[in-house]
């Protein structure tokens, strides 16, 4: 192994530090490398220079101010005394300068001392220069930063916090419609970019939008709804709704509460309907005259006075009209019920008569009546109560009653048992043959008595004998009869003896019923429901009557065109504030998904006359300034990188094309067998790859650009690291199969000093080099040559 | 002096020296003669390796030169002087910087180089164009560098590689006489590839002809040109007996 060793050693040392030619090749190389280098390195900072420059003393230097306020033009002199006052007074220590001024807007640059760089500080800034003079805006141009745009505003304060918790943020604020993110230091800037990405990326933004028409009455409401329902889901955990900042923000709260309040008022307007006559069409908006409480009708042609009602259309429905009262109230509608159309003004045609529904009549109406049933609650509670002690008793009579039925029946079962023993001797009687025969008997002596008495009169001594025969006779019938009687005793029986069997067996089976019947359970809910009657009786119930009196009372006292007037008053406050009527948005994990969500907020909002998409939370924005620092960067790694690929290039056409070419030579008088065909053609395939002069090629291509690369900060867009050498090595590849185009070889010269016993070095010295491309090998190697 | 024994060499399918044997002794000159394409420039040039043979032996002075590694060679090949048909001058350098570059490099003395370079140059009758550059000298001229840088080093063997092929009948007999003169001396053995009869009458101990890789004769002029044993001599035979003829009948003025 050692041996081993020391033979590599021996062996590099010859091959790079003797005094040989590879030694030479090697010194080129390094200094190619470090000419090359330094060309690319030289030319891509001087550009990269120069662009910083030109952006630095447009906007100063990376990191120096940390805002900028811009102001109109004209008011330049005064926008800056009171920019340097308020700075004097606010931010003592800080900077500023003028900057340019474009499309009349003078910028004026503001560097904060570092114990200013907090988050109170930046969001307020406007309200600190809103007394500058012309001012039009103020842009932060603190660096390094994040600026995350599209942010919800219900969620920039979640944002903001957790923005702050991230290693390496400053501290991160509310800049209008975004965040900000401030970050310590440059080179933490790629790390805080890639948490913000991924806090971002916890989460995901379900837009609800409604189309015209469909809008929620108060949209801050029903988003605080939607999330609380989708926040119970199992799977969401998450959600709010951050359409709105409404837990910052007091005049949306009081937009939701005006809202509330519109809708309240709305709910007791009177609500008039009418079915206009045929051939008149109503649209909303549209107004129609009742003659109210004025004196005569409207009349076609005149203006409406201030005692007719005016109703103003708000919708048509299958021909429908409903409207709301704008002039007048609606106890006034119920005498004169016929409506007229009014057209700029004018009263027109009768269009038909109303109908109206006055919420506030009706629900006063219905709090009365109320209050009068609930004085009757206590009574009723009592009689309930009453009855449960009833049905209580008769719960406990209950077993008792069920064991006399039971033994009725038993009773009953052995009279059928009874019925059969006593049966059963006369169902075994031949009843019908006895009675034939005791019939024929009859018969019989019915003849022989006819016979003795026409006997009789010859003997009368036979009447005694007639009068017994006829008794027998008539014995034998009342016997005939007796089993008649007889027989359908046993029938009657056998009926009896059924019917009671069939008592016994639905008794029986009714008793097992009642049986299961759970008296206990049964008693218990009966105690409950006494318990609670008894509570009952125990409301105030005159109280509960009074407030609901009272609530009656309260019901708004307004005349319809009151309400019509107050509630387009509420709309002209609330069009003033920036609420979203059409839109809603819901903050939640990013792992809920439209599919999911679409049902749910379709069953909170009852119908589903919307649209759901989800969007992200924010998109961290570019920063210009870091992006140009970015664009330059990259122009620079660019340049650099094109310069050291010429460089490659220039260095392997005019220094080592003389040595691939004689690498070639020697290839090629070297004695191996010619190939023909196919295989000469793969050969020729093979040597284009890896014949010695293209490995060579490759490897100075590879070794020099990396090394430029490397030395120069070179980068080439698209290609990773690992690129480099391959493009150098494709480089050095394609030169050294045109080494010989590009640096043609004389091979007679080489010849003679091979003859002339010149070694490959001293040939290479003073035959190929000083023949090859005029380059830096041929200056290096002129301090070597022999034969200058 | 010289002693090649069964040298063979093949590019591809190619036999161009098939057992090829020849011993040269000291001071003799043998012309190697034979159709192109024959194998005469690949063997003279197998002597010194400028071509590898695939075998034989090839023993200068009892050294085996198929055995030398390449620095050894090299050492060989300085003792070893070698004109070549196209000159083979080194363009950039001056005609006597040509004929001082194998000297020079081999390591001697710069001022001894130059001596025996100048030596040489007027040997060959160029001491007049020292400062010349290759390309300002006629083929003749450039041939008789050529000779000179081989001359200097005052080889054992000088290897002579058809060194008028390339010169116009006018140049060739500047340089023919030099040959002459050199072969006249007997200073060097030589070896001498060349299609000129005459010369090779007049010059050459011994004349080897070849064909297809091979001698296929080899004796004196008078022995090969007058009694051929082998086609390629009775060619030539028949060659001389023209040139002989049409040269009498020519001056006869017919």
């Amino acid at each position: 192994m050692a041996n081993r060793l020391t033979k590599y050693r021996k062996s590099i040392v010859r091959t790079f530090f003797s005094n040989s030619f590879n030694r030479d090749v090697l010194l080129l190389l390094i200094i190619s490398v470090a000419i090359g280098a330094a060309i690319a390195g030289l030319v891509s900072m001087s550009a990269n220079a120069y662009f910083s420059e030109t952006i630095s003393g447009l906007v100063g230097d990376y990191g120096e101010y940390d805002f900028l306020i811009n102001v109109r033009e004209e008011m330049k002199e005064e926008g800056r005394a009171q920019i340097e006052k308020i700075l004097g007074q606010v931010f003592p220590g800080s900077k500023w300068k003028e900057g340019p001024t474009l499309t009349g807007t003078t910028s004026f640059l503001v560097g904060l001392p570092p114990e200013y760089k907090n988050k109170q500080t930046y969001e307020g800034l406007g309200a600190t220069f809103e007394s500058v003079p012309g001012r039009t805006g103020i842009s932060i141009m603190t660096e390094p930063r994040v600026r995350i745009k599209g942010v919800p505003e219900g969620a920039r304060n979640m944002l903001v916090e957790q923005s702050m918790q991230i290693n390496g943020v400053l501290f991160a604020f509310r800049d209008s419609s975004s965040v900000t993110v401030i970050i310590k230091s440059l080179d933490q800037s790629t790390a805080v970019n890639s948490e913000i990405e991924k806090l971002l990326a916890q989460y995901n933004i379900i837009d609800v939008a409604f189309p015209v028409g469909s809008e929620p009455e108060n949209p801050i409401r029903l988003g605080e709804q939607i999330a609380d329902t989708l926040r119970h889901e199992k799977s969401v955990g998450y959600a709010e709704s951050v359409s709105v900042d409404s837990n910052s923000n007091d005049m949306t709260r009081m937009a939701s509460a005006m809202l509330e309040l519109k809708r309240f008022l709305s709910a007791y307007a009177t609500r008039v309907t009418l079915a206009p006559a045929a051939g008149t069409v109503l649209i909303a908006g549209d107004l129609i005259v009742f003659q109210g409480a004025a004196a005569q009708a409207p009349a076609a042609g005149q203006t409406p006075v201030a005692d007719n009602v005016l109703v103003q259309v708000t919708a048509v429905n299958n021909g429908v009209a409903e409207g709301i009262i704008i002039q007048g109230n609606s106890p006034e509608l119920a005498a004169h019920p016929q409506g007229y159309v009014v057209a700029n003004n004018m009263i027109g045609h009768a269009i038909g008569t109303m109908s109206y529904q006055n919420p506030r009549k009706e629900l006063g109406d219905a709090l009365n009546e109320t209050s009068q049933l609930v004085l009757q609650i206590p009574e009723v509670a009592q009689d309930a109560q009453s009855i449960t002690t009833v049905a209580g008793n008769a719960l406990t009579n209950f077993d008792s009653s069920l064991a006399a039925v039971e033994q009725t029946l038993s009773g009953l079962g052995r009279a059928s048992t009874t019925i059969q023993a006593a049966t059963s001797g006369l169902a075994n009687l031949d009843t019908t043959n006895i009675q034939t025969q005791l019939g024929n008997s009859s018969r019989a002596l019915g003849g022989l008595v006819t016979t003795l008495q026409v006997v009789r009169v010859l003997n009368p001594d036979v009447a005694n004998s007639i009068n017994e025969l006829s008794t027998t006779r008539q014995g034998l019938e009342n016997l005939q009869q007796t089993m008649q009687a007889l027989d359908r005793v046993a029938s009657d029986a056998q009926q009896a003896r059924a019917a009671i069997d069939s008592i016994v067996a639905n008794g029986n089976t009714a008793v097992a019923n009642l049986r299961s019947f759970d008296v206990t359970s049964a008693r218990q809910t009966l105690n409950d429901t006494s318990n609670r009657l008894a509570k009952l009786q125990q409301f105030n119930a005159p109280l509960i009557a009074t407030q609901l009196q009272y609530l009656g009372a309260a019901v708004p006292d307004l005349r319809d065109d009151e309400i019509s007037s107050s509630v387009k008053l509420l709309d002209q406050f609330i069009a003033g504030q920036v609420i979203p009527s059409q839109r809603i948005q819901i903050l939640t994990r990013s792992n809920v998904t439209i599919e999911f969500a679409t049902p749910i907020i379709s069953r909170v909002v009852g119908h589903s006359n919307l649209s759901v998409y989800s969007s992200v939370l924010g998109v961290i924005e570019p920063d210009p300034r870091a992006e140009v620092m970015v664009i330059l960067s990259q122009v620079k790694a660019i340049l650099a990188g094109m310069i050291s690929l010429i460089a490659v290039i220039l260095f392997l056409v005019l220094d080592h094309t003389a040595i691939m070419a004689v690498i070639r030579r020697n290839r090629m008088t070297a004695n191996k067998t010619k190939a023909k065909g196919w295989r000469r053609i793969a050969r020729g395939v093979k040597n284009i790859f890896t014949a010695p002069e293209c490995l060579y090629g490759m490897g100075i291509g590879a070794i020099m650009l990396t090394v430029m690369f490397i030395l120069s900060g070179g980068g080439i867009p698209y290609i990773p690291w690992v690129g480099v050498p391959v493009i150098g090595a494709a480089i050095g590849l394609l030169v050294a199969n045109n080494a010989e185009k590009i640096s043609p070889l004389e091979i007679d010269e080489v010849t003679a000093g091979e003859s002339l016993g010149l070694s490959f070095d001293e040939i290479m010295r003073e035959i190929v080099i000083p023949n090859g491309r005029p380059g830096l090998l041929q200056k290096l190697n002129r301090r070597k040559l022999k034969f200058k | 002096m010289l002693s090649i024994q069964n040298l063979f060499k093949r590019f591809g399918n190619l036999i161009a020296i098939n057992e090829f044997s020849l011993t040269v002794n000291k001071g003799e000159t043998v012309v190697l003669m034979g159709p192109s394409g024959c194998g005469k420039s690949t063997t003279i040039r197998t002597i010194n390796r400028l071509v590898e043979p695939d075998r034989g032996s090839i023993l200068l002075n009892e050294h085996d030169i198929m055995a030398l590694d390449i620095d050894s060679l090299n050492q060989v090949r300085k003792r070893i002087g070698f004109v070549f048909q196209h000159f083979n001058l080194i363009g950039r350098l001056t005609t006597l910087e040509n004929v001082m570059l194998g000297m020079v490099m081999g390591g001697m003395q710069r001022e001894i180089a130059r001596d025996k370079a100048i030596g040489a140059l007027t040997k060959v009758g160029l001491e007049t164009h020292l400062e010349h550059k290759p390309g300002e000298l006629s083929g003749g001229q450039q041939q008789r560098v050529g000779i000179a840088r081989a001359l200097a080093y005052e080889p054992e063997l000088m290897l002579w590689d058809e060194p008028t092929a390339s010169l116009d009948p006018i140049l060739v007999r500047e340089v023919l006489v030099v040959m002459e003169e050199l072969a006249r001396d007997r200073a060097s053995s030589m070896i001498v590839v060349t299609h000129e009869l005459p010369f090779a009458l007049r010059v050459a101990d011994r004349i080897v002809l070849m064909d297809k890789g091979q001698v296929v004769e080899e004796g004196k002029p008078s022995q090969v040109f007058v009694n051929p044993i082998s086609e390629i001599g009775r060619k030539y035979k028949e060659l001389i007996e023209y040139q002989m003829n049409t040269s009498a009948q020519s001056l006869a003025g017919n």
